[in-house]
């Protein structure tokens, strides 16, 4: 596959949701003290498994190993084929669901320890890898000391975790997290996963039975952590915090924007740290990444959700490499007017990973 | 129409495919219980190497809802990247038979097998019990 360049004259691509598994349980263990070994003994969910295929089947390296295990690999079929520049890689440990916190904060310095081993310092002469810091909202504390640990790494552009959870993320318990965030200048990222499993309640008012339920629900729980991170004052209590979104759609968020919008008109009074429209906090602190986009059978509905989302500040391109939901740079978005593609496909992203050269 | 000889008959067995390149154009060439049946290798939703997917059946309903069935066998293509399902013999998906069909292609097979399609063989001969390859 050749490196084919540039496509349509965009300044870049960063490509915000890529996803790096380890090659094998053994390759983790290595990095996960031996008492948990016993208990994380799958990366996959006991239940909402994908009934065919969750990764591309093409994605299978040829020197084998599952897809999205092997670094070369995936560069040439994601980055080269692509024209990408930067990939900003997310593991998907479900994290939050397990019960101790002490294994979940054990898992997540496993997690960062592989990452950089394996994707962040190795494997990556030419820097595109780009890393994301897993944290265990479990324990707050322990997850301050792992932002603490990994900041300055040249290559950890973000801190990551779970949508799964027993708690809105604009709660009290988790707030050490964001000013550590803040303190350095790291965004924190939220991506679904872990809905309905172990200790998390699920995304809808029950259980969903299917995986086609469960994952359309995944989206509910992302707009319910926004919601929260909102009503909660997080943006005014930690201004320079940065929120990514990722992988929960983005078409809901104008009409969610208007009714909070509306909402904190005559309810202002509840909540008085919100300072400002709702509005105004996600065009300064947040952003959403692009897949799933939807293909409605008008492709200008699509642009006109765009332009009422506001995509050209808050949009960032996501393929959601190497799962089989992958949205390629080439044949998932609309014609757009070239501003608004550069936007979408690099500036924004460009703007929000601080640490991106 | 232009003849291409892809295989030999024992080449793609049962259940089987084969990807060939013909020109510019990739193309998955199937086995289904003996027939074979060739289609376009680009997924016409977002242009997945539609033909890399797995051949399975199909779940439908009979006229009871929870009266579920898997037909087809062995006759749908499901796309590696979004799993939508395509039926190999026809090239059309199964949701949008109408908007979404992928390119397909006739397909024969020669009574004799020709001379060019056949892997080239060499004489050997046994003497003192070893065997001796003649190039
Ligand atoms: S590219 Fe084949 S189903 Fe989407």
């Amino acid at each position: 596959m050749a490196d084919t360049g540039k496509p349509n004259k965009l300044n870049g691509i960063i490509d915000c949701d890529v996803h790096p598994i380890p090659r094998s349980l053994e390759e983790l263990h290595a990095y996960l003290p031996s008492r948990w070994h016993k208990h994380y003994f799958s990366f996959s969910r006991p239940f909402y498994n994908h009934p065919h295929h969750v990764l591309r089947l093409d994605a299978l390296p040829e020197k084998g190993g599952a897809p999205g295990s092997d670094p070369d690999f995936l560069r040439e079929q994601l980055l080269h084929q692509f024209g990408i520049d930067y990939a900003i890689l997310l593991p998907i440990p479900n994290i939050t669901m397990w019960p101790n916190p002490t294994m979940a904060a054990d898992l997540a310095r496993a997690y960062n320890q592989w990452l950089a081993d394996k994707w962040l310092d190795n494997n990556n002469s030419d820097g595109r890898f780009k890393g994301s810091i897993t944290v265990a909202p479990q324990d707050p504390q322990a997850a301050v000391r792992e932002i603490e640990h990994w900041a300055n790494h040249p290559h950890m552009v973000q801190v990551l975790t779970d949508s799964g959870s027993g708690m809105n993320y604009g709660h009290k318990q988790f707030h050490p997290i964001y000013e550590t965030c803040e303190h350095y200048g790291l965004p924190f990222a939220i991506h679904p996963t872990s809905e309905g499993l172990g200790i998390n309640s699920p995304a809808s008012p029950g259980y969903p039975t299917t995986y086609f339920e469960w994952s359309a629900s995944l989206t509910f729980s992302i707009q319910a952590h926004l919601v929260s991170f909102i009503s909660e004052g997080v943006f005014e209590r930690f201004p320079g915090l940065k929120v990514a979104l990722v992988e929960g759609g983005s078409s809901w968020l104008a009409p969610l924007l208007w009714r909070l919008d509306e909402g904190w008109r005559g309810l202002r009074n509840e909540v008085p740290w919100v300072k400002k429209l709702p509005s105004e906090y996600v065009r300064e602190n947040v952003r959403v990444t692009s897949q799933p986009l939807h293909s409605p059978e008008n492709k200008e509905h699509l642009l006109q959700i765009f332009e009422m989302m506001n995509a050209r500040e808050v949009m960032m391109y996501a393929s959601d490499y190497p799962h089989w939901d992958f949205d390629s740079p080439i044949r998932t978005f609309p014609k757009m007017d070239g501003d608004l593609k550069n936007r979408i496909f690099y500036e924004n992203a460009k703007d929000f990973y601080q640490k991106l050269p | 129409m232009a003849e291409h000889v892809v295989a030999t008959v024992g080449e793609i067995r049962e259940g089987k495919r084969k990807i060939v390149k013909i020109g510019n154009i990739s193309i998955g060439v199937f086995n289904i219980k003996g027939e074979f049946f060739a289609i376009k290798n680009i997924c016409p939703h977002k242009g997945a190497p539609l033909c890399k997917g797995s051949v399975q059946g199909m779940y439908v309903c009979g006229d009871d809802l929870d009266d579920v069935r898997l037909i087809n066998e062995g006759e749908i293509l499901r796309c590696p990247w979004h799993g939508w399902e395509f039926n190999i013999k026809s090239g059309k998906s199964i949701v949008d038979p109408n908007r979404y069909y992928v390119k397909n292609y006739e397909v024969t097979v020669d009574r004799e097998q020709p001379v060019d399609a056949q892997v080239e063989t060499f004489p050997t001969s046994v003497r003192d019990k070893n065997v001796i390859v003649h190039v």
